[in-house]
């Protein structure tokens, strides 16, 4: 393994990709557009639920009840139903995900000092958002409930509206959001989305420069050439490798100059686990294309291999601890978690190394053994 | 007038038995390509099952450390609320600035403190406030989960004070409340395996039906048997219809067994609607798909290129289609882009009929869209090769 070969490889490589331009023009446009998109498109916050209201009882007091739905910034109010049946209907053409039934007899029953019971109908194709609107529906009612209460003491009881609410709230609980105070969506996602672009597009770019010159068959020459095993796959690796660091400045300048999201950590820690994690995904296509013979297979296993764990098993969406067992185990076998932790905690806690350190090495390790595989794999003297 | 009607049925017959040929070519051409021909199988069976059982977005297993200043019945009684799915335990801490210390390194995501005097508070009707501390370096998750300690404690404070009440109103239990008991439809127990296989398979679908064909396309002109395939005796609209035909064979194999061998009889998804409604507008959304791939295909040259449009394309489907999140929470940017996007419509399609039972007369105008959008996608596709190769 010499320098010069590796680097006459590596200037070969990159003249090949410089000339394929549209190629070159998405290896850099896609990771910034992405993070663009997801950044601002991409949004995890259960708001804006679009609910139908059948009020029956048609009273100051349910009227009074439903405002509360219609004023708060979870709820999307669709308007008022007459006949139940509609409901039905409206729900499944997906016009609303939540209908909230108010029977007779609310004002009245409620007055008397009597409880009351309202029907509320979930869309359950999204269960995580159901579970939301569930919890955001019980909050409702438990604050709407609590001042009917408050009234009912003030009134009957003779008692203060403070003293009645001391003994309404024995306990509370007060809650701090530390990192992203303000618990802005785009803080957490934006982060993650480093990982997602240096993931997804990387791969590719190197497993469809192998494999097109085993198509082609001009991987041949290079059979035939005098440069190693090292050489050859180092020298292949090394444009995509630089291609992705560039991005790496430029998606960490997005995600701190357009989102704001502060960056507490330390840099060299950052750029050295982005090296480590570029290496893991470069080479993750370096094996693919090791191991298939055409493009399209190369083309489709790579995507199915960056994209669908990177989407499910990476922490981007849902965290890892709250996988079931494979998805924990598949989510384990892949480089991306690691570097998830890293970034996240990079850009938004003032981390110590100490806290890392494992991360780190995992993706060392990582890194390491994709390395020594794809060097296993390749061979100078194909059988066919 | 005899003659010409045979011969018309005899050149619509050639026509038909052409696209045949070339079907089975590109079959043909599939089933020899091993590790492709792999990692489909694996797409549309252990994929499934592996995403349909793994992943729950819904907050489950969220760690909790508590600092219990107390130590007393009462705050005992409180931990022991937080209970499994939704957390897991991970010890009490004996200072406050050890949870602090958890929370930074990763190993809990909430971190509740009860304070000291807690039980006597409570017994002796003195309002007490908890503190709960989130990791918020994932905003949705560590919300739901900070809500479901908000429920709890609620919970509590609700039948504290319905006990002080009953004390006070000498043993009435009867108060002025709102009750409901939310009913959850289309899934009642909000099993998420149901969500996530369908998911699953739309992506899958998805890829395979952009991808297959608009590479088998680029390949042909990359290797310029593209020319060969022009002076043989098929028009442009053969090629290209028969690797979407094959393509669509293949997916909706692979669909049915997902759905009749993994996702009813072991997840119980309950397949409200019709199948046979299902399979084929599957088929329709294969096809559209596949137009939009094709046209993707006519604009790159080479198959290194149709991969990073690829990419282009279906990143943005997969995370902004409304299979993740609803359609309707996206940002209005967002859904007037996404209109475009075949897979928006056909996940209404898919959770309508499978899951609610509706059928063409509610999802009519999914359809009507999916169509006109793969008439033009396909249009502007076979237009384009036309222009490059006749």
């Amino acid at each position: 393994m010499t320098i010069r070969r590796l680097a006459a490889v590596a200037k070969k490589e990159w003249k090949e990709t410089v000339r394929n331009r549209l190629f070159l023009l998405m290896a850099f446009l896609l990771p910034p557009l992405w993070m663009v998109v997801f950044g601002y498109g991409l949004v995890l916050d259960v708001e804006r639920v679009p609910f139908a209201v059948v009020d029956r009882d048609r009273s100051p007091l349910s009227r009074d009840y439903v405002y509360r739905f219609i004023e708060s910034r979870y709820f999307d109010y669709r308007g008022t139903i007459q006949d139940e049946r509609e409901i039905e209907g409206l729900l499944g053409k997906t016009a609303i995900r939540l209908a909230i039934i108010v029977s007779e007899g609310f004002q009245g029953r409620l007055s008397a000092g009597r409880p009351t019971t309202v029907q509320i109908l979930l869309d359950g194709s999204f269960p995580l958002h159901a579970d939301i609107t569930k919890s955001y529906v019980l909050a409702i009612n438990r604050a709407f409930s609590r001042d009917l209460l408050t009234d009912f003491l003030v009134r009957t009881r003779g008692m203060t509206r403070d003293e009645a609410s001391r003994l309404l709230e024995p306990v509370t609980v007060e809650t701090r959001y530390l990192y992203n105070e303000e618990v802005r969506g785009t803080w957490s996602i934006v982060p993650a989305l480093i990982m997602f672009a240096l993931m997804v597009s990387p791969p590719i770019l190197t497993a469809l420069g192998m494999v097109r010159e085993k198509e082609t068959g001009s991987i041949y020459t290079m059979y035939g050439s005098t440069a190693s095993k090292g050489d050859i796959l180092l020298g292949k690796l090394a444009p995509y490798c630089a291609i992705s660091m560039i991005n790496v400045v430029v998606l960490w300048a997005t995600a701190v100059w357009l989102f704001d999201v502060p960056f507490k950590g330390n840099v060299v820690v950052f750029f050295v686990a982005s090296v480590l994690f570029v290496l893991c995904s470069t080479g993750m296509g370096l094996v693919v294309s090791l191991l298939v013979r055409t493009q399209m297979a190369a083309l489709i296993i790579t995507i199915i291999i960056a994209m669908v764990p990177t989407i499910l098993y990476s922490g981007l969406l849902v965290p890892v601890s709250s996988l079931g067992l494979g998805a924990r185990l598949q989510a384990h076998a892949f480089p991306a978690m690691y570097y998830t932790d890293v970034v996240r905690a990079s850009f938004l806690k003032r981390f110590s190394l100490h806290t890392l350190w494992l991360d780190i090495l995992a993706l060392a390790g990582f890194a390491g053994a994709i390395l020594l595989l794809a060097h296993r794999l390749f061979t100078k003297r194909p059988n066919a | 007038m005899r003659g010409h009607g045979q011969g018309t049925i005899s050149a619509a017959r050639v026509w038909v038995l052409r696209l045949l040929v070339m079907t089975k070519k590109e079959l043909l051409q599939l089933r020899r390509d091993g590790p492709l021909l792999l990692f489909l199988i694996y797409s549309f069976s252990l994929s499934v099952c592996i995403s349909g059982v793994g992943i729950t977005m819904q907050v489950k297993s969220a760690s909790l450390v508590v600092h219990d200043g107390d130590r007393s019945e009462s705050s005992r009684e409180l931990i022991r609320r937080f209970r499994e799915p939704t957390f897991r335990f991970e010890g009490e801490v004996p200072e406050l600035q050890v949870g602090l210390e958890r929370l930074n390194q990763g190993a809990a995501m909430l971190f509740l403190s009860i304070p000291p005097r807690f039980h006597e508070a409570i017994r002796g009707g003195e309002p007490i406030a908890l503190q709960l501390q989130v990791d918020t370096t994932n905003a949705a998750q560590a919300l739901s989960a900070a809500s479901y300690v908000a429920r709890i404690v609620g919970d509590v404070a609700t039948e504290l004070a319905a006990g002080r009440m009953a004390a006070i109103s000498g043993g009435r239990v009867d108060l002025p409340v709102v009750e409901s008991a939310p009913r959850v439809w289309y899934n009642p127990n909000q099993d998420e395996t149901w969500f996530q296989s369908i998911a699953h398979i739309l992506r899958m679908i998805t890829l395979f039906a952009f991808l297959l064909p608009a590479a088998a396309l680029v390949r042909e002109k990359e290797h310029g048997t593209v020319e060969q395939l022009l002076v043989a005796p098929v028009t442009p609209l053969h090629m290209m219809l028969s690797k979407v035909l094959a393509m669509t064979l293949v997916i909706l194999a692979s669909t049915l067994f997902a759905v009749m061998v993994i996702m009813k009889p072991f997840f119980g998804v309950p397949i409200k609607g019709s199948l046979a409604l299902f399979l084929v507008l599957t088929a329709l959304y294969c096809v559209t798909t596949a137009g939009l791939g094709l046209f993707a295909a006519t604009v790159t040259k080479n198959q290194a290129q149709i991969g990073m449009v690829s990419l282009l394309v279906i990143s943005p489907m997969f995370l902004l289609s409304g299979i993740t999140t609803p359609y309707e929470a996206m940002p209005p940017w967002v859904q007037s882009i996404m209109a475009v996007s075949p897979l928006r419509y056909f996940t209404k399609i898919a959770h309508g009929i499978l899951l609610k039972g509706v059928g063409l007369d509610v999802l009519w105008d999914a359809v009507v869209a999916m169509v006109l959008l793969g008439g033009v996608l396909f249009g502007l596709g076979m237009w384009r090769f036309h222009k490059q190769f006749a």
